[in-house]
């Protein structure tokens, strides 16, 4: 006879001492004598440290105040905000003029405008638009930013940006709404979906034509006044310095990790002699090298001006870097993809660039999102050779007249800044992370596969 | 399958050139090969030379020295700091470079030590049960590996070591032995005048190293044939104290400590440490140690499970599974990053120049090649002593990872 | 052969930026500069009284006042400038290819640095010294009454090499304090760790503006070394050298002659002092010889004043001044018995 309950069991609760709250304290705080103490100081240190912080952050802080004299007559004990609010725009834009503050935001806006379909399920065509972003998206950032007159190159230049910019746009729309890409939304508009493919690519490039020499036409009168570099500062000059660092490490890092994993000797000696030089000494050092003997490689009379020193500095330091993360990244590779794309017949940059490249890349991506924090974080150092970065302008508020002797407020809230820009970032690649491993789990990397 | 690790097929199933000559001439893999380094030969050399001949005529129109004669000339500044003797209007600018050699490694080796150490303790405190310990370390990484560590050295040194006592109220670290003394002109610390006789007990703590590794090896070998244990902790730590403590004695203690005494308004005696090291050594090492505590803390969570619970399983105590099956199997992990954290903490120790301590970069490529000109060559020697370091440690890391390869078969 | 097509024209290319680079004009700094359409000029990292950035981005300082008399000489503007801040490895070489026009940051104006570095200097703008602050209840009024004092003082400058052989030749028997940072040292001061601090006395009087209660303190007329501070310009374009010399003696002549930037329109409608009319342009070609138009010295003086406003106001107790006093240094002019004098405009 079998006996078989109909029924499911009901679930029965989890034991109080897995539920409840002091089930949950004896277990990870109080579990033994040793921990009891452990938990008790360490509780103490909190306290102490939580209640310092608290006065002098913001119980007796002064939030309202014209110079630090103000502050010191209402509180000694406490943080004078007051400067660093009074110094907010600075900090931000450094010494960019303040009724041309909005090209910055716009630029900023812009940036974001482009980047959101990388983020949007729906939307394909996602290399096309990243790839847009690391090579249209700085002229029409550049011109935005400095402004004056556009020679020809940069009309075009920036004519294509906002062609592709609104293109980009239309199509994460459409997108979104119809899920179609915006070619094929066109096509259909103009009822041309059953007529030959070359009608409809002779279609779309009349109607790419037209966008462009109407936006031509349009951003030929469109003029902004020109603001010389030596008025970039602040965040804003962190994030162009440390932005066209990670947008140009990433294709000299391939360059050089190509370069070296070559068979052909003499580049790869080239390669490693490179990226081994750079890699192996301080970033002040290569900035120092090239505010000192740049000016020497330059032809006579030729001058660079030493923010774009700083940038080339920057940038081959960042290669060499990032060279080493995309030879971290080729080496997961199975070698059972080259050999698969071997045998079908694909020569080297094929394989590289339609097989290899793809794979290594979305493996590096958690690695690119770490190189870019850590890159943020070092440019910093370009304040020590005299840019008003933002740690250049928090450290110019102590020296302000009105401020005098004001160092460690603007010090503690660039901190906080840079904390919860880095905090965030570091998050979002560890969620990254968490996801790519996932889906390479059947793909089985090959140690050996070392060059 | 016969293809190399490059992806090519291997000699032997390539085309055979001569059998194809409607081939052409420039599909032949050796002759692009040559093509493409007489190439890139070419532009490199064309990039050298247009430099180099930029770089000779703009010294030559500025009027500008060059060679390293220079190093000969008497320097007419002073370093705040120094571990060898140096006067100004005395020493040349080659006792200015060694010189700053010697600070930029001096704070390194006591920054990488005390990292180390630190950062292993932070990495345990994360791995604690006690939620509250493992929630403190975790604030504590992400604070200092998200803030520029250029931020917190200017931070330390104007927040905290301008705000230290002055000199009459100094903090005795020591608790009352007066021989570890904090205030705002530095740390005071006794220091040890060797005697005469102390190489006998240096000779003696060297006899004692190598008896314990000799014991030790026995031991381990005892382990592995019969399978019984040999307590070794005790008998050695016994002995290293032991023999040279013995020696010490018997020689009549040939050891001095020379004592900061305060005379006046100053301290005098001892070995001083000036705020600006301090700080630079604090910075470096709270960076560092939350950096070393992540990879300490991913290197144990890279152990498999199921080897902890085998290794409950077959009844080892707690102290054995760490020492004999966790610690074994993470350290692979752990080194590796390590090494490359220490190569930062040189490397990270020229933010110096942003504080005053007389490191190599602040010494030789701000002062001195402010004072001087001399642009090139002062930076090809800094860039040379960094480069030795680093090529140094990275060859280090190499061994290892050779035997730690080994010791997996 | 595509390939090699791409190497000839890399070739062609690389020799033709060579011929371009080869090919560099020897034009006058002024005439770049007015071609242009702004000045620039270097200043340093932000330094009290000298050159210091406000809350708006703004430049302002005495260093930076002298920038802009030589904007405003050239284009009637004193804002057609461009202010770059330069770290001081990279200052001489800024200067030197070109990138600055002029630097003007309290550049201490020495023989080796004249005659070796391609360096011209100007008339200096800032006498400054090693001096004594002390507290004012003290009751101390000159250095020669700190007997026995204790004081406080930087190591590896050369303040504490000044301070010993000042107190061996005076007998002050001072005992000194020393310390390897100023905030340390100043800290210890207000703690009363020392009954003085001895500093260069524009930097110290940034100093103390910082301290909770300035008033309190005061610095000793005396002064105890030499530090002349002056702005510099390449070496071997004279035209260029006499502008910005010029620019900075009409400052110092306007203070003697008494124009000043409020009453410059009226002295210059109703003067009757041919020094004053000569300066002003209504009389003589004093501007031919700079290559300026006739009102290069009235717009100094109109847009950034003549020197005294300007110490008042940057130095002095001016809103944004540091607080030094003028009376008896070697600031003064030298009808008060001061340094600043400026040769006959005529």
């Amino acid at each position: 006879m079998a006996i078989v309950k109909a029924e499911k069991t009901p679930a029965r609760a989890a034991p109080l001492s897995e539920r409840s709250l002091i089930g949950w304290l004896h277990k990870n705080i109080f579990s033994s004598s040793f921990n009891t103490i452990l938990s008790i100081v360490t509780l103490y240190v909190i306290y102490i440290t939580v209640n310092e912080v608290w006065h002098w952050g913001f119980a007796d802080a002064v939030w309202f105040a014209d110079s630090r004299r103000q502050c010191f007559e209402i509180s000694t004990d406490g943080a004078c905000w007051a400067g660093v609010i009074g110094w907010m725009d600075s900090i931000f834009y450094g010494r960019y003029p303040r009724d041309e503050l909005w090209r910055i935001n716009l630029g900023g806006l812009l940036v974001v405008l482009w980047m959101v379909p990388l983020w949007l399920p729906r939307v394909k065509a996602k290399v096309f638009i990243g790839l847009s972003t690391v090579f249209l998206y700085p002229f029409l950032a550049g011109y935005l930013f400095s402004g004056g007159g556009k020679g020809v190159f940069m009309q075009v230049m920036v004519t294509l940006a906002i062609v592709c910019l609104m293109g980009n746009t239309l199509h994460s729309v459409i997108s979104l709404i119809k899920g179609i890409s915006l070619p094929e939304f066109l096509i259909r508009a103009f009822g041309k979906s059953t007529a030959p493919e070359k009608t409809q690519h002779y279609l779309l490039l009349g109607i790419l034509f037209c966008s462009f020499v109407a936006v031509y036409y349009w951003q030929s009168s469109w003029q902004v006044e020109a603001v010389s570099w030596t008025k970039w500062g602040g965040l804003f000059l962190t994030l162009v310095v440390s932005g066209i660092g990670i947008a140009s490490a990433l294709p000299g890092g391939i360059i050089l990790a190509l370069g070296r994993r070559s068979n052909l000797p003499f580049i790869r000696v080239v390669s490693i002699g490179f990226i081994e030089l750079f890699r192996s000494v301080p970033l002040i050092t290569v900035l120092f090298m090239a505010t000192t003997m740049f000016p020497l490689f330059m032809p006579e009379g030729f001058v660079l001006n030493k923010l774009v020193q700083v940038i080339i500095a920057v940038c081959l330091f960042n290669a060499c870097y990032m060279a080493e993360t995309v030879r971290a990244g080729l080496q997961a590779i199975p070698k059972g993809q080259f050999e698969g794309a071997h045998s079908i017949g694909l020569g080297y940059w094929q394989t590289m660039g339609a097989v290899i490249m793809p794979q290594a890349l979305k493996h590096m991506i958690p690695n690119i999102v770490g190189s870019f924090i850590g890159l943020f974080k070092d440019t910093t150092l370009v304040s020590i050779i005299g840019l008003f970065d933002i740690l250049g302008v928090l450290r110019a508020v102590g020296k302000d007249v009105t401020w005098l002797g004001l160092h460690i407020e603007p010090l503690v809230f660039g901190a906080l800044l840079f904390f919860l820009i880095c905090f965030a970032m570091s998050k979002y690649s560890r969620h990254l992370e968490v996801k790519f491993s996932t889906g390479l789990k059947n793909m089985t990397p090959n140690k050996r596969n070392k060059s | 399958m016969a293809i190399d690790n490059r992806g090519r097929p291997a000699k032997h199933l390539q085309p055979n050139t001569s059998s194809q000559k409607k081939f052409e001439f420039f599909h032949d893999e050796r002759v692009r090969s040559i093509f493409y380094q007489a190439l890139m030969a070419a532009a490199v050399g064309l990039l050298v030379w247009y430099l180099y001949s930029n770089t000779a005529h703009n010294l030559e129109v500025r009027d500008m020295n060059t060679g390293f004669d220079f190093l000969n000339v008497t320097a007419g500044f002073d370093a705040g700091f120094k571990l060898i003797d140096y006067e100004p209007g005395v020493g040349t600018y080659r006792d200015i470079y060694i010189l700053g050699i010697l600070n930029t490694l001096f704070v390194s080796v006591l920054a990488i030590i005390a990292s180390t150490l630190l950062g292993f303790v932070i990495g345990l405190m994360r791995l604690s049960n006690n939620w509250l310990v493992s929630k403190v370390a975790l604030v504590y990484v992400e604070i200092f590996r998200n803030t520029p560590l250029l931020i917190q050295l200017i931070f330390w040194y104007i927040g905290v070591f301008s705000l230290l006592p002055k000199v009459r109220n100094s903090i005795d670290l020591s608790g009352g032995a007066e021989v570890l003394i904090l205030n705002n002109r530095g740390l005071y610390m006794a220091w040890p005048v060797p005697g005469d006789l102390l190489w006998m007990t240096g000779v003696a703590f060297l006899v004692a190293v190598s008896v314990v590794v000799l014991f030790r090896r026995w031991a381990q070998k005892r382990l592995d044939l019969t399978g019984q244990g040999f307590p070794t902790l005790l008998p050695s730590i016994a002995l290293l104290i032991l023999l040279p403590g013995t020696v010490y004695l018997m020689t009549g203690a040939p050891l001095e400590w020379d004592i900061p005494k305060l005379e006046g308004f100053n301290f005098s005696g001892g070995a001083a440490l000036p705020p600006a090291f301090l700080t630079l050594l604090v910075a470096l090492i709270i960076y560092h140690s939350s950096y070393f505590a992540e990879s300490v803390r991913a290197g144990v969570l890279s152990v498999n499970q199921g080897q902890l619970e085998a290794a409950h399983a077959i009844g080892l105590k707690p102290a054995q599974v760490a020492t004999r099956v966790v610690i074994p199997q993470a350290m692979p992990a752990i080194v590796p990053p390590m090494i490359s954290l220490w190569m930062n903490t040189v490397k990270n120790s020229s933010l110096a120049v942003a504080i005053g301590y007389p490191d190599l970069v602040s010494l030789f490529m701000q002062t001195t090649l402010n004072q001087l000109g001399h642009a090139i060559e002062i930076v090809a020697m800094t860039m040379a002593f960094y480069m030795t370091i680093s090529l140094s440690i990275s060859w280090l890391l190499n061994i290892y990872n050779k035997r730690v390869q080994l010791v997996e078969r | 052969m595509k390939i090699r097509k791409l190497h000839l024209s890399a070739a062609v290319i690389s020799v033709a930026v060579l011929a371009s680079a080869t090919s560099a004009s020897a034009q006058s700094t002024l005439d770049i500069v007015k071609e242009r359409g702004h000045l620039r000029c270097q200043v340093g990292t932000p330094s009290a009284g000298f050159y210091n950035l406000n809350a708006k981005g703004e430049w302002y300082g005495l260093d930076v006042a002298t920038c802009q008399a030589v904007a405003a000489a050239i284009f009637g503007d004193k804002n057609k400038l461009e202010i770059q801040s330069v770290s001081s490895q990279a200052r001489f070489t800024a200067l030197a290819n070109g990138e600055s026009d002029l630097l003007s940051r309290t550049a201490t104006w020495t023989m080796s640095r004249d005659t070796e570095l391609g360096l011209d200097f100007l008339p200096p703008n800032f006498y400054d010294g090693q001096g004594f602050t002390v507290r004012k209840d003290s009751g101390l009024t000159s250095a020669l009454q700190l007997k026995g004092a204790k004081i406080c003082v930087t190591t590896g400058t050369t303040n504490e090499l000044n301070m010993t052989d000042y107190s061996r030749v005076n007998n002050l028997n001072i005992s000194n304090v020393t310390f390897e940072d100023w905030n340390v040292r100043d800290d210890t001061y207000l703690k009363g760790g020392c009954d003085a601090v001895t500093g260069d006395k524009s930097s110290m009087a940034g100093n103390i503006a910082s301290f909770p209660n300035p008033g309190e303190h005061m610095i000793l007329p005396e002064t105890i070394s030499k530090e002349p501070l002056a702005a510099a310009v390449r070496h071997g374009d004279n035209k260029w050298t006499d502008l910005v010399r010029w620019s900075i003696f009409a400052m110092v002549n306007a203070e003697e002659l008494g124009i000043t930037s409020a009453n410059v329109d009226e002295m210059k409608a109703n003067s009757k002092n041919v020094s004053v009319r000569r300066l002003l342009g209504v009389e003589g070609n004093l501007h031919n010889g700079l290559g300026l138009t006739k009102d290069w010295a009235y717009n100094i003086i109109k847009q950034v004043g003549n020197y005294g406003e300007n110490y008042e106001a940057y130095m002095g107790d001016g809103e944004l001044g540091i607080g030094i006093p003028r009376k008896g240094t070697t600031n003064e002019l030298w009808t008060n018995g001061g340094l600043m004098y400026s040769p006959p405009m005529r």
